[in-house]
């Protein structure tokens, strides 16, 4: 009960007072450059890796990269840079 | 990513991570602030990613939490550059003496040639060179300069008239020209002997020719002395007179000398400097401070090093500061007459042959005005007058 408070706050502030919902809500920025490059901000750690697909854990849910020839170029504790040919960028979210 | 230059000199490895939970492996690492880049994916279960060399130490802690198997794949960055240039260093070494073998060796005497001169004075010239050092395989910085060589060659050897002393590359070539002793000319065209200056006949020697004045008689310039016509009346011959005929000349000279006069003289203290100079920046090697001498005379001697048959912007400098002192001379009025009457004798010995006679001298005046002493001295001289005129065929005496 209470989180879902919490979370009713944070969206309306972000609504309400133009914050960024990014930073408000810990959710992902996610930058592409067509399909070479993936910029992933504010993950929380790695959960699979192989050349054809990256999985990221998120705040909430997961994140699912296919590809082919993946590099991760670097990896700090929040942010990811990959490289490769990205087929598709797919969120998993639990649903309940 | 960061600053790849920085990495590179801060060193770099590759690793290979392999086994299970390379995922949690990275995200251990990412957490304990360990920047790893490249990442990629090498078939089932085993990537390799590079990292700082630092951090290679902390990540076997994170791998056995993790049962990862790590392996070190490829070092790269400065701090293995430096480990292999040490490792090499005989090649750094050798080249360095290489060059250095090289620099020796262009800056060396390799040979001395002399041109122009027969052997004996050759050997002399040889010699003489190797009392001043110029011998084969000395190196030149330790050789005196061309000029002073030229000088000292020229002054020590009576046999040589000039020696013109250079130096290409590592040769010194020196060209000599002897002191070809003048032979006697041969008196083969028929002469007279006549005076050459107003004089009184001392004494008389004749070889060839028939004398046609005595002693004690008094002879103007250009006055027969000895005939080259001889033979009696009607079958004469003409022969080259030859002989001496000394005659008493008289020469007066004047000498005007200063009472107080003076000089710079070397005092014999002096302060030598080296230095090596690159470029326009002068090191200095030995001998520091500057030279406590208030009035001095500087001598420079510079010789560029050389490289193969090239002159490098590197130089070695030898500086020498000699003092100088100012020196008055004063003369009391007895000392001065008698230095200027010295300073005569002198003018009139060297003006004159060597076979010469003073005679005699007379003062004939002697003054102080304005500080300077002035005397006029008569001078009675013998010497020989006699001067070749040569017979012109024809010409009835």
């Amino acid at each position: 009960m209470a989180k879902k408070w919490g979370q009713f706050v944070r969206g309306w502030m972000t609504k309400n007072m133009e914050l960024p919902q990014d930073v408000m809500m810990d959710l992902p920025r996610i930058t592409m450059i067509g399909q070479i490059h993936i910029y992933i901000e504010n993950h929380r750690g790695l959960l699979a890796f192989s050349d054809k697909e990256l999985r990221l854990l998120l705040k909430q849910g997961q994140l699912l990269i296919r590809g082919k020839a993946f590099v991760i170029k670097t990896i700090l504790p929040e942010e990811i840079l990959l490289e490769g040919k990205i087929d598709s960028v797919t969120y998993i979210t639990d649903t309940d | 990513m960061k600053n790849q230059w920085i990495e590179f000199y801060r060193g770099l490895v590759t690793v290979k991570a392999s086994g299970k939970g390379i995922e949690r492996f990275i995200n251990a690492l990412t957490r304990s602030g360990i920047n790893i880049w490249n990442v990629k994916n090498h078939g089932t279960q085993s990537v390799t990613f590079k990292m700082k060399l630092e951090d290679a130490k902390k990540i076997r802690s994170h791998a056995r939490n993790s049962d990862c198997r790590i392996e070190f794949l490829q070092r790269a960055g400065a701090p293995f550059l430096m480990k292999r240039l040490l490792k090499n260093s005989g090649f750094a070494a050798g080249a360095l003496a290489f060059f250095a073998v090289i620099l020796l060796l262009s800056n060396m005497v390799w040979g001395i040639e002399i041109k122009g001169a027969n052997p004996a004075t050759e050997y002399q010239i040889i010699k003489e060179l190797d009392k001043m050092g110029v011998k084969k395989g000395k190196l030149q910085f330790f050789v005196n300069n061309v000029e002073s060589i030229q000088r000292t060659l020229s002054n020590n050897i009576e046999a040589i008239t000039w020696v013109g002393v250079e130096l290409k590359g590592t040769t010194y070539h020196l060209q000599v020209v002897e002191k070809n002793e003048p032979e006697k000319p041969e008196y083969l065209s028929p002469r007279h002997l006549v005076a050459k200056k107003k004089a009184v006949i001392v004494e008389m020697f004749v070889e060839e020719g028939r004398p046609v004045v005595d002693i004690h008689d008094h002879v103007q310039p250009g006055q027969l002395l000895v005939s080259g016509i001889i033979g009696k009346e009607g079958q004469t011959e003409t022969v080259p007179s030859k002989g001496e005929v000394f005659g008493e000349t008289w020469y007066k000279s004047e000498v005007i000398l200063p009472l107080k006069s003076t000089f710079k003289v070397f005092s014999g203290n002096e302060k030598v400097k080296h230095s090596i100079t690159i470029g326009n920046l002068e090191i200095p090697i030995w001998g520091f401070g500057k030279p406590e001498f208030e009035e001095y005379e500087l001598e420079e001697n510079e010789k560029v090093v050389k490289f193969l048959k090239w002159e490098l912007p590197v130089s070695y400098v030898n500086k020498t500061f000699r003092e100088r002192e100012q020196v008055t001379r004063i003369y009391s009025n007895k000392e001065a007459f008698e230095a200027a009457k010295d300073l005569a004798r002198k003018k009139i010995k060297s003006s004159l042959d060597e076979n010469a006679k003073v005679k005699g001298e007379k003062v004939l005046h002697q003054s102080i005005d304005n500080g300077k002493v002035t005397i006029a001295i008569h001078f009675q001289i013998i010497e020989n007058i006699a001067e070749g005129q040569p017979i012109i065929q024809g010409d009835s005496e």
